[in-house]
C-alpha cells in the first residue's frame, strides 16, 4: 500500500465523514443563537432522511430528494417550534420526544416501503471538480474530487456567519437568544424570530439527513444516523455557536473517526475499541478545553411569555 | 366403624385414585415428555428485515413454525441490554420454547430459563446446556469461511484482501479466522487488511461505507464482509468503487448470511457463507416433545447447516475446483480450521498468518 494511497483515504474519509455533521451543527447553532435547545436533531435527520429518500427513489430524481428533505426538516422545526415557542412546552422533552418519535417513524415507514428489501438510488449528483484535480496526488482525489455535497457544506459555513453576524435577521435571532424581553421591548417580535429560527433549524436537519443518505451513502437504513444528530449538538457547543470554529470541530471529529480505520488498515497494533473511542474521547477533550470558559446564550433553554417573562 | 362404612370410604378412596389417574396429575413423567409444542418465540437483537443474521433467524424459524402449524412471537430490535423483561412477555404469552438468537445472549437467556423454567436454545455456548431447560447452537462456520478464504486467494488480483466486519462477536470471529487460514493457503504472499467498524455496529451502514472505502482505496480487491444491517454500507461502496471501471479492475464482495444475488450487489458478490437452522430448529422441537430437549446442534460443512454460495458471477478457471477440493478435505478432518471466538485471539491468530499485515 503506498503513503499516497493511504494519505488520500484518510483525507477523502475525513471530509466526507464531516458533511453532515456540519451541516446539522451550523443548524443547531442558529437556534441555540435563539434560545432554542434543540435535541431532537437525530430525529429530524432520520424522518428527513427517509422523506428524501423516498422521494428520490419514486422519482428517479435526488434532486426531488433533497428537497423534499429539505421540506420534511423544515416542516418537523415547525413542529418542535410550535411546541416550546407558542405552547411554551419543555425544550428538552420535546427536543428527545422527536428524536424517539423521527426514530420510530422513520424506521416504520422504512419498513412498510420496503420490507426487507434493501433498494439503492441509482447515479448521483457528481463530482464537479473532479476535472480540475486529475493530476494533484493526495489533494486532487482527496479534496478537489470530493462530491458536491462537500462543496454546498463549505459554501454554508460563510453563509451561516454572514447570517448571524451581519444581517438584522440574525442579530434579532441572537437577541431573542440572549434578552429576549429586552428585544421585545426594542420592537423584536420574539415569537416570529425563534419560530423561524426553528424551522431553519429543523430544514438544516433535513439537508443533513439527505447528505448522509442521498448524497454521501446513496441509500437509507433504519437508524442510519447512530447518534450523528447528538454529536452534532457538541459540536456546535464546542465550535461555540461560531460557523467557521463548528466546520473545524466537525472536520477534526471526522480525522478522528477516519484515523480510527487508518490506524486499523496500516497495522497500528491497538485494540479497535481504543481506536473507536477516539472521537468521542476528542469531543470530550474539546469541551472541556474550547468550551470550558463559554458564555451559553443567556436565554438557551428558556420559553418566552409576551407580558410575563423579564428576562 | 361398621363394616359396610368402611367399604364405602375405601370404594371412595379407590374412585378418587381413578379419577386422578385419569387427568393425568399422578402419571408425572409420562406427561412431561409428551408435551405438544403449540406457542414458540425468537428473540432477537436488532430488526427482523436486516439483510443478515436476525433476518436469517427469523426467516428459518417463521418456515419451520408455518410448516408444524405452531404459533410463532417474534421479538425483534431487542438489542443487547437487559431483556429480560422482553422474555417475561414471550413467557407471558405462552411461550414453551424461545430461542435466543444472538451470542449476545448466551449468559442472560440461561439464567432467565433457569429461573422461569422455560426453556431456551442460545447460541455459541456449550457449557451453558441443560437436560429439558437449555439447547445450544454451535455454528461451525469458520469451515465455510476458509472455503471463502480459499476462494478469494484464487480471486484477488492486487494479492490485498480484506475483511470488513461489524463488530467482533465469537461467530464474526470464527469466520474471520477461517477466512484468513483459507486465504494463506491458497496465497501465501496475500496481504489481509482487518477492520473494525465498531463494537456492536451491526446497523451502522455509514461506517461500514466509509470503512470500506478506505480498505479498497488500500488496494484490497476482495471484501469478505461480515455486517449484517452494515453489508449495505460496503455494497454501496464497492458499487460506487467499481462505476466506470472495466471488470478486470473491479472490487468484488464475500458476504455472510444470506443471498444478495438479486440485490444492487449482483455484478460484484462473489459468494456468501450461508446458515440454515430449519432443521436445527425442528430437531430442537422435536427433543422438546420428545423430552430429550437440551443438547449442543452444530451447524457444519458436513451436515449442509452451513454452506458457500455459488458464485453468482464468473470466476476463474480452477477456482471452483480448489474451494471443492479443499471442503472435501474438511469433511475428512484433513484440514482442521481454527476456532477462535475471542477477539484477542483473531487479532493474534492474524498477526501470525500475516506478520506484514
Amino acid at each position: 500500500m503506498s503513503i499516497e494511497a493511504l494519505l488520500t483515504a484518510l483525507l477523502a474519509s475525513t471530509i466526507i465523514s464531516s458533511v453532515a455533521l456540519t451541516i446539522a451543527s451550523l443548524g443547531e447553532a442558529i437556534g441555540e443563537s435563539a434560545g432554542l435547545l434543540n435535541l431532537g436533531i437525530e430525529g429530524m435527520m432520520l424522518i428527513s432522511g427517509f422523506v428524501g429518500f423516498w422521494a428520490a427513489l419514486e422519482s428517479n430524481n435526488l434532486w426531488l430528494g433533497f428537497l423534499a428533505s429539505i421540506v420534511c426538516g423544515a416542516v418537523a422545526g415547525l413542529i418542535f417550534g410550535g411546541l416550546v415557542v407558542l405552547a411554551q412546552a419543555d425544550q428538552v422533552i420535546v427536543g428527545l420526544a422527536m428524536t424517539l418519535a423521527g426514530g420510530g417513524l422513520s424506521g416504520y415507514l422504512f419498513r412498510e416501503a420496503y420490507g426487507s428489501n434493501q433498494p439503492l438510488l441509482q447515479g448521483d449528483l457528481g463530482r464537479p471538480l473532479r476535472h480540475l484535480g486529475g493530476g494533484i496526488p493526495v489533494i486532487g482525489p482527496a479534496i478537489i474530487g470530493q462530491k458536491w455535497i462537500v462543496f454546498v457544506t463549505w459554501a454554508l459555513v460563510p453563509l451561516v456567519w454572514w447570517l448571524l453576524r451581519r444581517t438584522r435577521f440574525g442579530l434579532e435571532i441572537r437577541a431573542a437568544g440572549e434578552r429576549p424581553f429586552a428585544a421585545d421591548v426594542a420592537g423584536v417580535d420574539v415569537t416570529r424570530v425563534r419560530l423561524l429560527a426553528a424551522v431553519i433549524n429543523g430544514a438544516f436537519s433535513g439537508l443533513a439527513g439527505a447528505a448522509l443518505a442521498l448524497a454521501e451513502l446513496g441509500f437509507f437504513r433504519p437508524g442510519i444516523t447512530v447518534g450523528t444528530g447528538f454529536i452534532a449538538i457538541a459540536i456546535a457547543m464546542v465550535g461555540r455557536w461560531d460557523p467557521l470554529r463548528i466546520a473545524i470541530a466537525a472536520l477534526l471529529f471526522g480525522l478522528l473517526r477516519s484515523a480510527g480505520t487508518w490506524m486499523q488498515i496500516t497495522g497500528v497494533n491497538i485494540r479497535p475499541e481504543f481506536l473507536q473511542m477516539l472521537p468521542y474521547l476528542g469531543v470530550i477533550v474539546a469541551i472541556v478545553i474550547l468550551a470550558r470558559g463559554t458564555r451559553l446564550p443567556a436565554a438557551l433553554g428558556l420559553s418566552y411569555r409576551r407580558g410575563i417573562d423579564r428576562t | 366403624m361398621k363394616p359396610r362404612v368402611l367399604v364405602r370410604s375405601v370404594g371412595r378412596f379407590v374412585m378418587m385414585l381413578g379419577l386422578l389417574a385419569l387427568s393425568g396429575a399422578f402419571i408425572p413423567t409420562a406427561t412431561i415428555a409428551a408435551t405438544k409444542i403449540e406457542n414458540v418465540a425468537i428473540i432477537t437483537p436488532a430488526s427482523k428485515t436486516n439483510g443478515g443474521w436476525d433476518e436469517q433467524g427469523v426467516n428459518n424459524i417463521t418456515s419451520v413454525t408455518q410448516k408444524r402449524g405452531i404459533k410463532l412471537e417474534v421479538a425483534e430490535n431487542a438489542g443487547y441490554e437487559d431483556i429480560t423483561p422482553i422474555l417475561q412477555d414471550l413467557k407471558d404469552s405462552g411461550a414453551q420454547l424461545i430461542f435466543c438468537h444472538a451470542s449476545g445472549y448466551q449468559t442472560i437467556c440461561p439464567e432467565f430459563a433457569a429461573e422461569n423454567n422455560v426453556p431456551v436454545a442460545i447460541i455459541e455456548n456449550p457449557k451453558a446446556v441443560k437436560p429439558g431447560l437449555i439447547s445450544d447452537i454451535e455454528t461451525h462456520a469458520e469451515d465455510v469461511a476458509y472455503l471463502a478464504g480459499v476462494m478469494a486467494g484464487k480471486e484477488t488480483r492486487t494479492g490485498t484482501v480484506a475483511i470488513v466486519v461489524s463488530a467482533e462477536p465469537p461467530t464474526w470471529n470464527f469466520m474471520s479466522v477461517g477466512f484468513a487460514e483459507g486465504l494463506k493457503a491458497t496465497r501465501p504472499d496475500a496481504k489481509l487488511i482487518y477492520s473494525v467498524i465498531g463494537q456492536a455496529a451491526y446497523d451502522d451502514a455509514a461506517n461500514a461505507k466509509r470503512t470500506t472505502d478506505s480498505v479498497l482505496a488500500a488496494g484490497a480487491d476482495i471484501v469478505f464482509g461480515m455486517g449484517d444491517g452494515a453489508s449495505f454500507g460496503m455494497i454501496q461502496s464497492i458499487k460506487e468503487f467499481n462505476q466506470g471501471k472495466p471488470v478486470d479492475k473491479q472490487a468484488r464482495f464475500i458476504d455472510v448470511i444470506g443471498d444478495k444475488s438479486k440485490t444492487a450487489a449482483k455484478s460484484f458478490l462473489l459468494s456468501s457463507v450461508l446458515f440454515d437452522y430449519t432443521n436445527t430448529y425442528n430437531q430442537m422441537i422435536d427433543d422438546l416433545q420428545n423430552g430429550t430437549f437440551g443438547k449442543v446442534h452444530t451447524l457444519d460443512v458436513k451436515n449442509g447447516g452451513v454452506h458457500l454460495l455459488n458464485p453468482p458471477i464468473p470466476v476463474q478457471p480452477g477456482t471452483m475446483a480448489a474451494v471443492d477440493a479443499a471442503k472435501e478435505k474438511i469433511v475428512k478432518g484433513e484440514i482442521k480450521v481454527s476456532t477462535i471466538g475471542d477477539a484477542n485471539g483473531v487479532h493474534k491468530r492474524l498477526k501470525e498468518l500475516f506478520p506484514g499485515s
